[in-house]
Formats: C-alpha cells, structure tokens, sequence
C-alpha cells in the first residue's frame, strides 16, 4: 500500500489568514473569539463566536462570486494556500487521478437565509437563481477542484463536526489503496447566520459569554466550562503519495500516518467513550504505531461539561498508563468549534506544532475540572516538544468519532 | 437610462470589463459571460425594470437578444398596467 504524505496546508478562521499565522496565534493563545455581529440588524444577546471579522482575500473574479456561498469562499482561500505550497498547478501531470475531498456540516448557510429574507420579509416570490449552485454542500469541492483542475474522484463528506476528518481520512485510505495519486482534503464552514446560530442556541450547549473577557468564553476542560463557541473556517491539506510526492519532487511536510472512524450508536447528541475510543484504536492500528509514539493530541474539546469528559475517560481507556505523559490541548478555546471545518483547522495546527516541536495551549484553562485529569497543557504553549506522532481527535452529532495521525517524515 | 444601457452597465460591473467594448452585436461569450452569469444578469435586470420573465428560456447570444428579451417584457408590463 502506499504511504500517504502532506505537501501543503492552508487555513483562515477567526485567527486570521494562512496556516502559519492560524498557528501563531493558536500557540500565543490569541484569541479570535468575540461578540457575535449578525446580518439583517439581527442580535442574538450575549452571544459569542469565533468570526472573521477581517476582509477575505479577494481571489474570485466579480462574476463569480454569486457562484460562492461564504463556506465555499473559505475553501477556496484555504485549498489555493494548500495546493500553491505543493507547487501543483493546472500543468502538472496525472491532474486525472488528482481529486478533492472535502468537508461541510451545514452547507451554504448564508446563502439559504438570504433566500429566505427574499421570500418571508421582502415578500419577493424568487430568489436568485444560482442560490441552489452556491448552496449545495457540494459546492466547495467542485469549486476547487474546477479552479485546481483535478479530475479525479471528488466527495462530499457531511457528518456534523467530523465532516473535514473523514474528508481527510477517506482521502488517505484512497491514496493508500492506489485510487488516487493526490487528494486535496480539508472543509469549510461559514454558519454564523441568525437562524442557523438561534437553533444551537436552543440546544442549550453554547457557551455563555464571560462579560469581562468575552475572547475567553470558551474554556475546555476547565471548571466553569459552559459550553461551545461556534466558530467559521477553511482548512485543507495536499495529500499526495509518497511516490507522487517524491517522483516530482516535493517539499515533504509531514505523513498521514493513520485513521480511524466509528460510531457511537448508542445517542444522537451524548457522547460515548467505548466509540470515541474505536476510532483512537483504529487510527493507531493504521499507522502501526505503538500507543507511546504519540507525543501530542489536538483533543476534541469543544467545551462541553460532557464532551470533554468523555474524551478525558477516551484518551485514559486507549492509551491506558501512556495517558499521564501525552500533551493534549484543545485549540477551540481560541478558534471556536468550526463545525464541518473543525478538524481540517485541528490537523493544519496539529501538523504545525510536530514540525516546529511547540505544542499549543488550551488557552484561559486557569481553573481545571479536577475530573479532567488529564495534562491539558494548560494556559501557555511549549516550545522544544520533540515529538514523532501526533493525533487529532473529533467528535460529532449523530455519534461519529475519528481521529487522525500525522508522523516525522523520515524517507 | 435605455435597456441596452441598463444591460452593458450590469455587465461591464459584472464581469469586470470595459463599457465601451459592449455593443448591441457583441456576443455574450466573447465577453466571458456564460450560461449561469446570463441568468444572474436576467434576474438584476428583472429588478432593475420591475418585470418577471415568468419561466421563458430565450437562447441569448448578443446583447442585443437580451435588450429585446428585456424590452418584450417591459412592453408587456406597461400594456397590463394600462
């Protein structure tokens, strides 16, 4: 089977623009977390968010932004830093058994509100009429991979918070069993809209706002948790084989070493650590290694008082006594839970800190829950971490669970 | 403003060209416009003019065949609002 490498990243999220600077900020503990600005002079009181509040780069020609929902606009920004850094472009070879596999949990959400705005307040009786094209979950995949010119297979993975880990993970298992030479794999998601924002606020599982810093709202795996941040987000990583890779020669990054994925099926919403742990289990089986090679795990932590439980007990039923020595953080405290994004954001940043050897905090985790146990490398990030393998960990509703390895790449 | 005025505006914005180079007989394609932009284009000019086009698929392939597609409908609706 074929070993499966990382030749480009790329990322925006309220941390700000390229996967470079969304690590840097990440590490500092800068937070992008603020109060929520909605559109239509809407406001949802005390609510916070991890939105991007700065310009976008502008890389689409006028004629076609009515062609990009907000989600597919982040892909894009997100899968050109990815593929420009692998040096692929539009006259490289095999661009046939080149594909995009990505990720999305709800779509074009803005989009679909402004069609909705049309019809129920302007009382309008149509709305635009490429509102079906940019809304589509499909959409950012077939934008990038027209705009990259892969003519491989491309696919759409919509499974709540783990869409952009199982983008990334079936893109892996492709590669490796020789359907693909390359696979642009990430997600995107750009929800903060008043009606999509109003349903999570009615499951009672966001945050509530800290008053006097409302950049620390989100606090996993301490005490006074209250709750998620919805966030917004791009990410992507160029997947390629390493014989791909290595045939045009390539700047290696680091090696998709595993992948595992499962489902709780026992709830829609309550999450269950025998499941969490078969996708933990499963991603190591993959990537042969043993238990005490992974140094550093991107936890899933949103930041619920059950979620990151769980995990705590995950982490502790798969990794058993090599639990105590694992850092493990959870950079949503700064960049929110990107939903369909979150784990494509999770792995750029978890690629970054075993490159560079600086593990980043669970920023604001001043008082830890005593029942998190666990080291959250709490409050400041730590420089000189040499570690050889890294996991990320994601979680969703409807019980999906999956977790990647990234390792050195050592030839 | 005239229709074709109204049209060559929405299109020089649109597809980011220079007005000048819009003429009645140019030819939506040269201008890099495709099927999906024309039906963007229709929908503004449909607010611009206040009109609805209702479900007609027209084969548009100059300016001039949008200004006159436009211009049916303006017809039609001045004539019912008399």
């Amino acid at each position: 089977m074929e070993r499966v490498v990382i030749t480009g990243l790329g990322a925006i999220s309220a941390l700000g623009i390229g996967a470079d600077k969304n690590f840097e900020q990440a590490y500092s503990g800068k937070s992008g977390i603020d109060y929520l600005k909605l559109s239509f002079n809407r406001k949802i009181e005390n609510c916070v968010a991890a939105q991007i509040n700065f310009q976008l780069p502008e890389l689409l020609k006028r004629a076609e932004l009515s062609l990009f929902d907000r989600f597919a606009m982040l892909g894009w920004i997100a899968a050109n830093e990815a593929v420009r850094q692998s040096g692929i472009t539009q006259e490289s070879a095999f661009l046939d058994s080149s594909g995009v596999f990505w990720g999305t949990g709800v779509g074009g959400a803005q989009t679909l509100e402004n069609a909705y705005a049309d019809l129920f307040i302007e009382g309008k009786s149509q709305v635009r009429p490429l509102s079906i094209i940019a809304c589509m979950n499909n959409s950012p995949a077939a934008q990038i991979a027209m705009k990259c010119g892969f003519g491989g297979t491309v696919n759409t993975y919509s499974s709540a918070c783990v869409s952009s880990a199982q983008a990334i993970g079936e893109a892996y298992r492709h590669i490796r069993h020789g359907y693909a030479r390359r696979i642009l794999a990430g997600g995107s998601e750009a929800l903060l809209t008043f009606g999509i924002v109003t349903a999570w606020e009615s499951m009672r599982v966001l945050a509530k706002a800290d008053p006097a810093h409302p950049e620390q709202s989100c606090q996993p795996f301490a005490a006074n948790r209250s709750g998620l941040v919805l966030g917004e987000a791009g990410a992507a990583v160029m997947l390629e084989s390493l014989s791909s890779a290595q045939q045009r020669g390539a700047t290696i990054l680091a090696e998709l070493a595993g992948y595992g994925s499962s489902n709780d099926a026992t709830h829609m919403t309550n999450p269950n650590p025998a499941g969490q742990a078969r996708a933990m289990e499963m991603a190591l089986s993959s990537s042969g290694l043993a238990r005490s090679d992974i140094g550093y795990i991107n936890a899933h932590g949103a930041g619920t008082p059950a979620g990151d439980l769980t995990e705590t007990d995950s982490i502790k039923r798969v990794f058993g006594y090599h639990a105590n020595n694992l850092m493990i953080s959870s950079t949503k405290a700064v960049h929110g839970h990107a939903l369909g994004a979150a784990a494509a954001l999770e792995f750029v940043l978890t690629v970054q800190a075993l490159r560079s050897s600086s593990i980043p905090p669970t920023a604001f985790l001043a008082e830890p829950d005593p029942m998190c146990d666990l080291d959250y490398v709490a409050l400041q990030g730590r420089s000189n971490q040499h570690i050889t393998a890294a996991m990320s960990n994601s979680f969703a509703f409807g019980g999906s669970n999956a977790a990647l390895i990234v390792k050195e790449f050592n030839g | 403003m005239t229709t074709f005025d109204t049209t060559a505006k929405l299109l020089a914005e649109r597809l980011e060209v220079d007005i000048d180079v819009i003429q009645p007989e140019t030819k939506l394609e040269s201008l890099g416009a495709d099927s999906l932009t024309i039906m963007e284009l229709i929908f503004d000019l449909e607010e611009e003019f206040k009109i609805s086009l209702g479900d007609e698929r027209p084969n548009l392939v100059t300016v001039q065949d949008i200004v006159n597609h436009i211009d049916k409908y303006i017809k039609l609706a001045a004539e019912q609002h008399a």
